[in-house]
């Protein structure tokens, strides 16, 4: 029998910061100061999200490692450079592995796998139904809630950037539609994604 | 088809979701940047949409990378060299132009200089753990046993979770199930994508599994589980922050009919918090009236 009382607590207590893991955030300011145990935390921390983003985009398993590494060197090289005020560590770090994602796809041949490989899909991938963790697919289901806010052609729009690493060029291209209006789509459609996922900054 | 007219955009705004998901080129995403560094309301965007799409990129399947890979990133960190720190807007700037040196060491003391790494550094012996929570664990163990006799059977139950998992709780089974909110799916995301989480899993004596997730620096968690038993009407299951002085409720939530059950715990966790579930009738219960079918000491 657990018989206990209610109890009334106070606000969080000064405790818990230092009671906890380290956050990506003072990791980063570690790898900033040069320490490499801590860069070496964090890319525990952080690599199978990064390489899962770039294989999304890249689908080439040996490319996408490629680019991951040059992910990790860039986050080691430019950690001196992340503001906190400016957004969180994971937030930083994803926005470099897209970015780079995309570079390299617009950049090399994987462009032409990636044209035939796509056509125009939807953000469900083939998810293995023992290796998920728990939060990883409470999160996918939680951002395809969200997608499912967005009009159709919104959804199209961002998942073919996104996922699909396509300009908003290429994508007037592909739907046929001009770029005026996928720039409107995908600016309509992440302003509600970010309502839709309760992003303020 | 009227495209590449992109050129005529006069407001910069226009380009902040393109801009967001890297759908642009280059000389717009220059001409974007220029923009937002000269606005305020442009940059709030520009930065919430990035972490919006942030979101999109935690939803991808995560890949693990070889082992090979991370002893070669190891290996070139001694021939990378870093960028110096630059004094953020935010720091109080007494000179306009600080010298970059005189910047580089925030509170944290370097382990190593900054921009000078020792070439004879072993990557190899880098071997961080995942999380680090030894000792606060142990601290927060340490905890679970000078708490009052009542809740000895949940702290026997959470320290059986410290050695690997343990078996908590009892059958039940039953129907009626439910939907998690919205709401508490935004709670959990946030959970999820803090930069602190940690989580711990124990079987249910049902079969499945149960994991808890929290983060200290949001002071939230959440309840996670596969194959948790529907149960029968009246009844619910409740979430408790258990600490030294007793069980505060942290709300009620029932079984998902299939696949997974979640519940964002109301309140706020404080450090040293254990979270426990329990069944209560519906409606739930100020205190805790039967035994716990998980306890997790968490924080």
């Amino acid at each position: 029998m657990l018989s206990l009382v209610t109890s009334h607590r106070g606000p969080t207590d000064t405790e818990s910061a230092e009671s906890t893991a380290a956050a990506l955030e003072s990791l980063l300011e570690q790898v900033a100061a040069g320490d490499q145990q801590a860069f070496g935390e964090l890319y525990d921390r952080t690599a199978s999200r990064v390489l899962g983003l770039v294989k999304r985009v890249l689908v080439d398993h040996a490319q996408s490692e490629e680019v991951t590494q040059e992910i990790f060197l860039e986050i080691w090289r430019t950690a001196p450079k992340f503001e906190a005020m400016r957004g969180s560590a994971m937030s930083w770090i994803l926005t470099m592995t897209h970015r780079r994602a995309v570079d390299r796809v617009r950049s090399s041949q994987s462009g032409h796998d990636r044209d035939e490989r796509i056509g125009i899909r939807d953000i469900e991938p083939a998810y293995d139904h023992v290796a998920e963790s728990v939060e990883i697919r409470i999160e996918h289901e939680r951002v395809k809630r969200a997608m499912a806010q967005l009009t159709d052609f919104q959804r199209e729009a961002i998942s073919l950037a996104y996922y699909g690493g396509y300009s908003h060029t290429e994508i007037a291209g592909i739907l046929a539609i001009p770029v005026g209006t996928v720039k409107t789509r995908l600016r309509d459609g992440m302003i509600r994604l970010r309502d839709a996922l309760g992003v303020a900054s | 088809m009227t495209d590449r007219t992109h050129g005529d955009d006069v407001d910069p705004r226009l380009l902040s979701g393109a801009y967001a998901l890297d759908a642009t080129s280059a000389e717009e995403a220059e001409r974007f940047e220029r923009a937002a560094s000269a606005s305020d309301s442009l940059r709030d965007e520009a930065e919430e949409l990035r972490e919006t799409a942030s979101r999109l990129g935690l939803a991808a399947q995560p890949v693990t990378p070889s082992e090979r890979m991370r002893a070669e990133l190891m290996a070139k960190l001694a021939t990378t060299p870093q960028l110096a720190r630059t004094s953020t807007a935010d720091a109080p700037t007494d000179a306009p132009t600080p010298a970059p040196d005189a910047r580089t060491a925030p509170a944290v003391q370097p382990t190593v200089a900054p921009a000078v790494i020792a070439p004879d550094a072993a990557p190899a012996d880098v071997d961080a753990p995942l999380v680090a929570v030894g000792p606060a664990e142990r601290r927060a163990a340490q905890r679970w046993y000078t708490r009052p006799a009542a809740i000895l059977a949940a702290a026997a139950a959470a320290a059986a979770l410290f050695v690997g998992g343990g078996l908590v709780g009892s059958a039940l089974n039953g129907s009626g199930s439910s939907v998690a909110t919205d709401a508490s799916a935004s709670g959990l995301a946030a959970i999820a994508a803090a930069g602190d989480t940690q989580r711990s899993t124990v079987p249910l004596a049902g079969g499945g599994t149960a994991t808890v997730v929290w983060s200290a620096e949001l002071g939230r968690s959440a309840v996670l589980a596969d194959g948790l038993p529907t149960l029968p009407d009246g009844k619910v299951y409740e979430a408790w922050y258990i600490d030294s002085s007793g069980a505060t409720p942290a709300g009620t939530f029932t079984a998902a009919g299939s696949g997974t059950s979640w519940h964002v715990l109301n309140g706020t966790m404080a450090a040293g918090d254990a979270v426990g579930v329990t069944v209560e009738p519906a409606g739930g219960s100020p205190a805790p009236t039967t035994d716990p079918i998980l306890v997790v000491q968490a924080a």
